[in-house]
This record gives C-alpha cells, sequence and structure tokens, in this order.
C-alpha cells in the first residue's frame, strides 16, 4: 500500500458514505471553499479549530470576504446559528474513510455536532491505510487523559424508520473532506 | 411495560397475530435479503473466519479475568477524575444512578442507546425518581413515546411504518406530521437538539471498556451519543462487566465486524473514544461530572460457567436476529424478552428470568444460521437447549413428548417395535403413493399445511439381509447410518444409495444396532437420552472398523458432528466419537471427493433442477458445493433459487410444535423453488424430504423431491440403459 493506494481507497469508501470529497494544494483554499460554500447555503456563521498564525489571518480574511462570521469560542451559545463547522483532521484511515479528530476541545466536539455542515480538511501525510496503523497514535492520546477520540464516516445517519437511510438526525447534514496534498502521492 | 408470554398456548397467540402483520412481514423480508447482499459485500476478500476466532479467542481469554480488568479500568479512569461503581444488581445500577442525579441536582436527562439500560429498566426507575428522561436514539425515543420495549438491538422500532410514526409525532408535536420518513427525522432532530440543550445529565451505554486506559468506546451512526456525552454537565455510562477488553486492540478488532454484522455499514458515522472527565463549560471547575457503573446482574457467575460463559462473547449486533428465519417472520417483541434474537433467548433466563423465557425459548429451529453469522462465534443453538435444559429443570410438570421420549428412545427394540405398530396402525390412513390419506384425529388442523409420509410397510433393515452384497477387495469398507427417516419412512433412499455405490469397490455395512441419532433428544433438551443413544450408536458402529462412515441424513450427520463430542467429553467414548467424526461423511462429498465420479457414469436427462441445501448440511457438516458439483457430474442442470440455505422450517420437533411458523417457512420455500421453473427439487437430508414432498403434494404442485442419492441412481440407470 503507498500513499496512492490509500488515497484512492479513502476516496472509494468516503464517497460510498455520501462524503463530498476534493484535493487542495494550498490550505487557503480551504478556507475559501468553507466560506464560499457556508455563503452559497445562506450561513451566516462558522466555527474553525486547527489554525493560527499567518493561516488564521488568512481564514478571517476568507470569512470577511465571503461576510461570514467567524465564531470564536463559547459555541454552546451559537448552537442554533451554527452553519459551518471547519476542522483540521489528526487522521484519516482509508480502510473505512474515516476522520480521527482529537476532541479535547468541548468546542470542538460541539462544533462538529452542531452544525449543519462539517468541512475538514486532511492532510495526504496523515492518511493511514487501517485502524492497526493509527493503534500506537490512539493509544499515546488515551494514555494522557483526559481525551475524547472521535472516528467520524460520513454524515450524521439514522434508518431506525423502516431501514430506509436517512442523512442529518442529530449532527451535520453534509461532511466535506478536501484532501490537503502535502506530500507527493 | 415488556409483557412476553409467559406460557406455550398465550404464546401461540401471539406469533399467529404476528404472522398477519403484513407490514412486519414484509419490512422484515426486505432486511433480511438486503442484510445477506450487504455482508457477502463488506467481506469480499477478507478473512472473516480468522478475525471471527480472534474475537472468540480475546473474549475468552479476557472473561476469567473480568474482575481484574475492572479493577484495573477503574484504577485508571478515577486517576483521570471518573468515579466507577460496580453495581451488583439491576435494582442497584438504578440507584446508583438516581443517587448520582439526587447529588448532582439533576432535573432533565437526556440518553443515548443503551441496551444495558433496557436490562435495568433504567428509564422507569428514574421516572418513578421524578426526572424527566429523553432517549434520543430516534428509534429508541420511538418506542419510549409507545411505551415499547426493543424489537431489535441495534434497530429498535423496525417493526413499525411510517406511517404509524407520523402518528405519533403528530401527537407529540400537536401539528399534523407527513408520512415522509426525511419529514419525520427532521422532527426528531428538532425536538430532541431542546432536549439535549437544556439536560443536565447524559446517560450513555458503551460498546466498549478499556482496562488499560480506563476508556470507553461508544459506536453511533446519529451521532446522539457525542452530544449525550458532551452537552449535559453530568455523564453516566452504564456499562455491562462484559463490555471490559484489555486495550484498544481487542477493541478495534471488534469493531471492524460489529457494524457490518448489525446494520452492513463498514463502520458507522461515529465512533467515539472517552478517556476520563473531558472539558465541559457549564460544570463547576469546567470539567465533566463523569461516572461509570458497571453491571453484574449475574455476569461474573455466567463468565466462570463451563457451559454458558461464550454467551457473553456477545457484542451486541443483533446479527442472530438478522439472519434468523422465526425473526423474520414474528419480530423481536415475539422472539425475546428485553434482548432479542437467538442471544435473547439465552441471555433472558438469566437476566429476566425463567418465566419470561420458557415459552420463546422452545422457538428455535436448530437452523445454525445465527451460530454462522455471529462476529464472536457463539454456539447459540447449542446454548439455547442448554438453557432450554434449565428451564424445564424448574418446571413443575414435564411436558408429555419429553416423558415419552424420556421411557421410549433410549430402548431401541421398543423404540423401532413402536415405530412397526405405526407402520401398521396408519395402513387404513395410506394413499398408494406414500402420503397418509388425512392426518389422525390427534393433530390439529394447523398441522394440515403439508401431506405426511406413511411409515415404510418394511424398513430398511429389513430389507437389509437381502440388499446386501459382498464386495471383493473392496477399496472402501464403509458403514452406512441410515437415521430413523431412512430406516423406517424412506428405506427407498438407501436403497438408491447402494445403486449409486454399485460396481465402485464399496463395502457397505449395516449395523443393525444402530438407533436414533438423538437429535430429537437434544431439541427437547433431553441430555441424557442424547448421551445415552450416543453411546448406544458408538457400540453399534465402531469407526475402527470402516473407512468413512456415510449417511443420507445431513440431520443425523450434523448432530453426531457437533453433539456427541460435547455430550461424551471428559468420558472414554470421547475417543470414538472423535473418530466417528472424523470419519463422518455425507453422499455428495463421498461421490465427489472420495469416489471421485465422472460424467461418464450418468446421463442426466438434462431435467432442470432446483437445489435446497439443507441447514444441517450446508451449516451443521460445512458441505456447500458438493451437492451443486455432482447434480453438475450427473447431467442435470441446476437452476439456482432464491435464499438456498434458508430453512424449510422442518427443524425435527419443531414443526410439530410451531406448526404456523413451519408452514410459513416452507411456503417462502416452496414458492422460491416454483419460481425457477424446475421440475426436480433435489436435497440432502430426509428431514427436509419429509417437509418438501408433503408442502408440494399439498399444494398440488408439479415439481417433484426427491433426495440427492435417488435422483443420482436414476440419472445413472439412463446411463446404463
Amino acid at each position: 500500500m503507498g500513499p496512492q493506494t490509500d488515497l484512492n481507497l479513502f476516496k472509494e469508501k468516503a464517497a460510498a458514505v455520501q462524503v463530498v470529497i476534493s484535493e487542495i494544494t494550498d490550505v487557503t483554499a480551504a478556507f475559501d471553499y468553507a466560506a464560499d460554500l457556508t455563503t452559497k447555503q445562506g450561513g451566516k456563521s462558522m466555527a474553525a479549530f486547527g489554525w493560527d498564525g499567518q493561516d488564521r489571518a488568512d481564514l478571517e480574511k476568507a470569512c470577511s470576504q465571503a461576510g461570514v462570521n467567524l465564531v470564536m469560542d463559547n459555541l454552546r451559545e451559537h448552537a442554533a446559528n451554527l452553519h459551518t463547522a471547519l476542522t483540521l483532521a489528526d487522521w484519516g484511515i482509508a480502510a473505512t474513510g474515516t476522520l480521527v479528530l482529537d476532541s479535547g476541545s468541548e468546542d470542538l466536539r460541539l462544533a462538529t455536532m452542531l452544525a449543519e455542515i462539517h468541512i475538514a480538511v486532511l492532510p495526504l501525510s496523515r492518511l493511514r491505510p487501517d485502524s492497526e496503523a493509527l493503534e500506537a497514535d490512539l493509544v499515546r492520546l488515551m494514555a494522557s487523559p483526559p481525551s475524547y477520540v472521535a472516528f467520524i464516516t460520513g454524515a450524521s445517519r439514522t434508518a431506525d424508520i423502516e431501514r430506509v437511510l436517512t442523512i442529518g438526525v442529530h449532527g451535520p447534514q453534509e461532511l466535506h473532506v478536501l484532501i490537503l496534498k502535502d506530500q507527493e502521492s | 411495560m415488556i409483557d412476553t408470554a409467559q406460557n406455550l398456548k398465550e404464546y401461540k397467540k401471539r406469533l399467529k397475530k404476528a404472522l398477519d402483520n403484513k407490514f412486519l412481514r414484509s419490512a422484515m423480508g426486505t432486511f433480511a435479503s438486503a442484510y445477506k447482499e450487504a455482508q457477502g459485500r463488506i467481506f469480499q476478500g477478507v478473512d472473516v473466519e480468522g478475525l471471527r476466532r480472534e474475537i472468540a479467542k480475546g473474549k475468552d481469554e479476557a472473561l476469567p479475568h473480568l474482575e481484574e480488568l475492572y479493577q484495573a479500568f477503574k484504577a485508571k479512569a478515577e486517576a483521570a477524575g471518573v468515579k466507577v461503581h460496580l453495581a451488583a444488581t439491576a435494582r442497584e445500577a438504578n440507584e446508583i444512578i438516581a443517587a448520582i442525579a439526587r447529588d448532582n441536582q439533576v432535573k432533565k436527562i437526556v440518553k443515548s442507546k443503551s441496551m444495558t439500560a433496557e436490562e435495568t429498566f433504567l428509564n422507569d426507575h428514574l421516572e418513578k425518581d421524578g426526572y424527566e428522561v429523553v432517549e434520543t436514539d430516534l428509534g429508541e425515543w420511538i418506542i419510549q413515546l409507545r411505551h415499547e420495549g426493543p424489537s431489535h438491538m441495534v434497530m429498535p422500532a423496525i417493526h413499525l411504518s411510517r406511517q404509524e410514526v407520523a402518528d405519533l409525532f403528530s401527537k407529540v408535536t400537536g401539528e399534523p406530521q407527513e408520512p415522509d420518513i426525511g419529514n419525520l427525522v427532521k422532527v426528531a432532530r428538532k425536538e430532541l437538539r431542546k432536549a439535549f440543550l437544556t439536560a443536565d445529565m447524559g446517560i450513555s451505554g458503551a460498546n466498549f471498556a478499556i482496562a488499560a486506559t480506563g476508556s470507553l468506546g461508544i459506536i453511533s451512526n446519529e451521532g446522539n451519543a457525542r452530544l449525550t456525552t458532551t452537552l449535559p454537565r453530568v455523564h453516566v455510562a452504564l456499562v455491562g462487566v462484559d463490555k471490559l477488553v484489555p486495550d484498544l486492540h481487542s477493541a478495534l478488532r471488534i469493531l471492524k465486524i460489529l457494524p457490518p454484522r448489525a446494520t452492513g455499514q463498514i463502520i458507522t458515522s461515529y465512533v467515539s473514544w472517552i478517556t476520563g472527565a473531558n472539558e465541559c463549560r457549564t460544570a463547576t471547575g469546567g470539567q465533566k461530572e463523569m461516572h461509570v457503573v458497571f453491571l453484574d446482574n449475574g455476569r461474573l457467575a455466567i463468565s466462570r460457567d463451563p457451559i454458558f460463559s461464550q454467551a457473553l462473547r456477545c457484542v451486541r449486533c443483533g446479527s442472530c436476529a438478522n439472519v434468523c428465519p422465526i425473526y423474520s417472520l414474528v419480530g423481536g417483541h415475539n422472539y425475546g424478552h428485553v434482548y432479542i434474537g437467538a442471544i435473547g433467548l439465552i441471555l433472558t433466563y438469566f437476566y429476566h428470568g425463567r418465566k419470561n423465557d420458557r415459552a420463546i425459548v422452545q422457538n428455535c429451529l436448530n437452523c445454525q444460521a445465527c451460530k454462522a453469522i455471529c462476529p464472536a462465534g457463539i454456539d447459540l443453538p447449542h446454548l439455547i437447549k442448554e438453557t432450554y435444559c434449565q428451564v424445564l429443570q424448574g418446571e413443575e410438570k414435564l411436558p408429555l413428548k419429553n416423558k415419552l421420549l424420556r421411557r421410549v428412545l433410549k430402548d431401541r427394540k421398543l423404540f423401532h417395535f413402536i415405530l412397526r405398530r405405526a407402520s401398521l396402525a396408519q395402513k387404513p390412513l395410506a394413499r398408494g403413493d406414500g402420503f397418509i390419506r388425512h392426518l389422525p384425529f390427534f393433530f390439529g388442523k394447523e398441522h394440515d399445511f403439508r401431506s405426511l409420509p406413511v411409515i415404510a410397510r418394511t424398513p430398511f433393515r429389513d430389507l437389509w439381509p437381502k440388499l446386501y452384497q459382498k464386495v471383493d477387495n473392496p477399496r472402501y469398507r464403509v458403514a452406512l447410518f441410515g437415521g430413523c427417516l431412512v430406516d423406517f419412512v424412506y428405506p427407498e433412499q438407501g436403497i438408491a444409495l447402494l445403486k449409486a455405490l454399485k460396481d465402485q469397490g464399496v463395502q457397505v455395512e449395516y449395523p443393525m444396532e444402530q438407533t436414533c441419532c438423538g437429535l430429537p433428544a437434544k431439541m427437547m433438551a433431553e441430555k441424557d437420552v442424547a448421551k445415552e443413544v450416543a453411546l448406544q450408536n458408538l457400540a453399534a458402529l465402531d469407526p475402527a472398523d470402516y473407512d468413512y462412515i456415510l449417511t443420507l441424513c445431513a440431520s443425523c450427520g450434523s448432530h453426531i458432528k457437533e453433539a456427541y463430542p460435547k455430550l461424551l467429553a471428559g468420558t472414554p467414548a470421547a475417543v470414538k466419537a472423535d473418530q466417528l467424526v472424523s470419519k463422518l461423511i455425507d453422499f455428495s462429498s463421498f461421490l465427489t471427493q472420495v469416489l471421485k465420479v465422472t460424467p461418464k457414469r450418468f446421463r442426466g436427462g438434462k431435467k432442470k433442477v432446483a437445489y435446497h441445501s439443507p441447514c444441517h448440511l450446508c451449516r451443521g457438516m460445512g458441505v456447500v458445493q458438493e451437492p451443486r458439483d455432482l447434480l453438475a457430474i450427473a447431467g442435470l442442470e441446476y437452476l439456482p433459487a432464491r435464499d438456498e440455505d434458508t430453512c424449510c422450517g422442518m427443524g425435527g420437533t419443531f414443526s410439530m410444535d410451531f406448526p404456523e411458523l413451519s408452514a410459513e417457512l416452507l411456503k417462502k420455500k416452496l414458492d422460491a423453488v416454483e419460481e425457477t421453473g424446475a421440475d426436480l427439487l433435489v436435497t440432502d437430508c430426509p428431514g427436509c424430504v419429509l417437509q418438501l414432498k408433503g408442502g408440494m403434494d399439498k399444494r398440488k404442485s408439479p415439481v417433484k423431491v426427491k433426495h440427492i442419492a435417488e435422483v443420482v441412481a436414476e440419472a445413472q440407470e439412463a446411463a446404463q440403459d
């Protein structure tokens, strides 16, 4: 398994659970993508996690240009009107099309649950073939509590009524994954 | 709230009602087919058997150390700010949780799905104490609003139609709701969001409790478990002590198979791994008040039981229900108490008592579909019979059939004498074509779904001296294990076998002292009788004398293979039992694998045949391809049918105990066969022949039913003309 096979597998498995996948070469592309999509869907606010310094400045710029309010903290107060959660995934698991997010921050957890849509940036260098390949990293996180690690695969779903698959029960109704090509595949 | 039939009469009444529920039937049927298809797709190229073995091994290694795992978990979790409790009983667990609520001035509680909380009836307890409890899993919320128990471990509201849910939601919201599933889900999202944001306490279950780090692993699709464990300031997880695993590795291994087996997904939308008391702004000190309550309720004792400990391997995927032909007919409310499906028939006895189990535990075909699918490799049909054994020990009156069986089956001469007498007695009822004209008076009309065969005038054993042929310098010495049906009902199948083996250098013997294999005794949970006849058969038939023990009856074969080693374990006969099992072979495997017959020998006449794969052959004896190969070699055109390996509804004594269910399963099977356009239905178990032939006769179908030995013998005769 090389990065290209992993990437193809990830895309195949994620697409099977209605994930919208794009590839980007620069993180600013993710900021524009998120800001534009939010506006396009009539959303007004976005919460973002994982960027500081120049990246954060770029993100703020993208949001202000699109007229999107960037929520900084206290997500509980924004629960009712948060449209977009933009996150930086810690890892991806190719075999199942899964994102892994270290979700110790309460705000991150809330944003990725309460937002209408979730957009995650997954650096290609963080893609692993399967959960075994990630075991040591996960154990390390769990061994320094408190920790809350989330596997996220596709949007929130249910089949509880007549076993008909329906997207977006409690969590986001859409999941977008932007694969950041930070290494050769 | 949950009201399970406590006697067979009441239970049968409810089963009949369930059979009349058209929505339930079609919903279950559609699901069963889609589920089967998904299993094949997901596990393509995966060593599922290896994974199952590893999971079983991991669980078996952990179970004797549950108490140590608990201590290890507690130490790690408490160091991370979590309070850990062990409740000996269901009531104690509920009281601990109520006390946590009281100590934290809780008013409103949200819950994410927990079978363990269903087990303890936690909601009832908390509501009685004045707390407002809202289930947040869509299915659980629906059944909570309807005051029902779950009808499936993973899909609790699968018994309801969108119309029923729309009616319910109209009542709840006070506004008319369209029966559109997307709309109904939105209603739930809106209503439950309010509950989440105002709750003081969240109660969850857990799929894994990882001892090494004191972590919980929670699987969910809707995401409600994430909100339940994040929004309220208090989080309590109620976890069966059997959910303890040593490390993350064990949990990830189970995660690979649990979602596929549960719902046919490779993984659920969310898996949360929670270690320690996490950040929570609304809690004092900004840190969540977190508790883990482990429930024993008998589990620690079960973990020490030599027979039942493997029931604790269960990962609660519900697959034993998903593949159960009976569940697919009657739904979960008629196939369990709190826990449903095959595992429910077992756990009900331990967690909810004998009275709730005494009727439902009898409703098993022993078709082994559950055993074949279980991700933890639990021998569910065996444990169901062991549970029934326990149930019977508490009964004041033994069922009449058990009394008769105890008296008759151990005494071969008496048993065979009765069969011969029955042959004489039914003479006036015989129709001439092998069927009884009408059922004797003591059968109710519910038994009239199939024609019953007459008992043969001359049993195979009496024909044997004339049939016996000595073979000089044989290639193989083979003993035929006839089984009661070949011996006393279908001797023609035995005769066909001899024709098929003719001139192939096979010396066939028929040891006269052989008797019933003992499967009926196992079905009736009469272990002592089953053991006694197993010993008699081993005395009659010394495996050392033969190269192979050949059987035409998959049920006998499967019973010998599965049950003899268990029944005779620890006795000197265990060695012989093992040797018997090693030499046991079915007709198709013997012809294709041992004799390696070729098409030259046959002229099938190009008949179109459908095939029914007997449960006890394909799952019991693990023979899948050989009969299909043999049909091709014999020159027959094989037309695959739907659900070939689904039970025909015979199940030995099952078809007498639950004739309505048997009839329904038979109908499905015969419909599938008739759809193929075949002239002939072939199978390789005389029990299935009895059921299928009787059913085809009853519906006056032109499709003939034959044992594969008969078909092969005929194809060969055609070639010799």
